[in-house]
């Protein structure tokens, strides 16, 4: 993505990229800055500067490419420069713990969970969202990408600027932290969770 | 052996290779294995009962999280804010 060599658009074919390319996305990077920030106006002001850099730096982006990845990876670069240190909510969690954790490529993928396909198939919109958006930003952001948004592992790894692997052990411990999250609802619904 | 079995449907009730059966499937769920790793999905799917409840629960999961997941609406004033502030940079 950074490697591609500078064009030199006229006028029209900057604007031609920027409604047909850039443009159409403009509902998935909304709810990516929403889903980040947690406020209406961060995630405008957000999407905004993304838009404004995107369309001040389009002659590095290689008409008919991936566009929604060089938008989410502008919009996610911006999030942590200029909006994760003003956050409304500082995040509890230790982060040098947690990246030291994650960070990891070894990760455990023998744990099995009690959770219950039904359970899971039975919740409400609103409890998945809410569990999602519990989790620490950058677990939240692997699951927001793969999930939500679709992209490949490939893609996550050059919009995070992380290798493969870690995409997809940060990705696998989201899932379990995200299972934890849904089984404390299961339980509340009555759910039996426990192995015989 | 036998203990090793479920009566009704025949697969082993312990996985010898869990860590790489887990990982192969999340990857195929998330659509990044091939064709071979596919046939060799199927055949887990079939004979080992911890990668089968592994498998829909990671399937159940993506699934609630593409299909329920609130979304916000994009305020309307955005896209005339960002073609105005476009504009004012020409």
């Amino acid at each position: 993505m950074s490697e591609v060599q500078r064009k030199k658009y006229s006028d029209k074919d900057k604007n031609s990229i920027f409604d047909q390319e850039f443009m159409p996305h403009i509902d998935s990077m909304y709810n990516f800055a929403y889903r980040l920030t947690f406020d209406e106006d961060d995630a405008k002001d957000l999407v905004q500067d993304t838009y404004l850099k995107a369309y001040r730096f389009i002659n590095s982006f290689e008409k008919g490419t991936n566009a929604k990845a060089w938008l989410f990876r502008i919009l996610k670069n911006s999030f942590i420069n200029e909006y994760r240190k003003k956050s409304k909510q500082p995040s509890k969690v230790d982060y040098q713990e947690v990246e030291t954790y994650y960070n990891s490529d070894n990760v455990d993928y023998n744990m099995t969970s009690d959770l219950r396909v039904d359970a899971v198939k039975d919740m409400l919109g609103d409890e998945i969202s809410n569990a999602l958006n519990s989790l620490a930003v950058d677990f939240r952001t692997v699951i927001i990408l793969c999930d939500l948004e679709g992209f490949t592992y490939e893609e996550m790894a050059k919009i995070l600027d992380i290798p493969i692997g870690t995409v997809r052990s940060r990705l696998h411990r989201a899932r379990n932290l995200l299972k934890e999250k849904l089984k404390a609802y299961a339980q509340n619904m009555g759910y039996d969770t426990e192995e015989e | 052996m036998e203990n090793n079995f479920d009566s009704s449907n025949q697969r082993k009730l312990n996985c010898s290779d869990a860590s790489k059966c887990f990982k192969l499937l999340e990857s195929i769920l998330d659509g990044q294995a091939d064709l071979e790793s596919k046939a060799v999905l199927d055949e887990k799917l079939a004979k080992c009962q911890p990668c089968f409840e592994h498998f829909h629960l990671e399937k159940a999961i993506r699934e609630v999280l593409r299909t329920k997941c609130t979304k916000q609406l994009v305020p309307l004033e955005l896209v005339d804010s960002i073609r105005q502030k476009i504009q004012d940079l020409k």
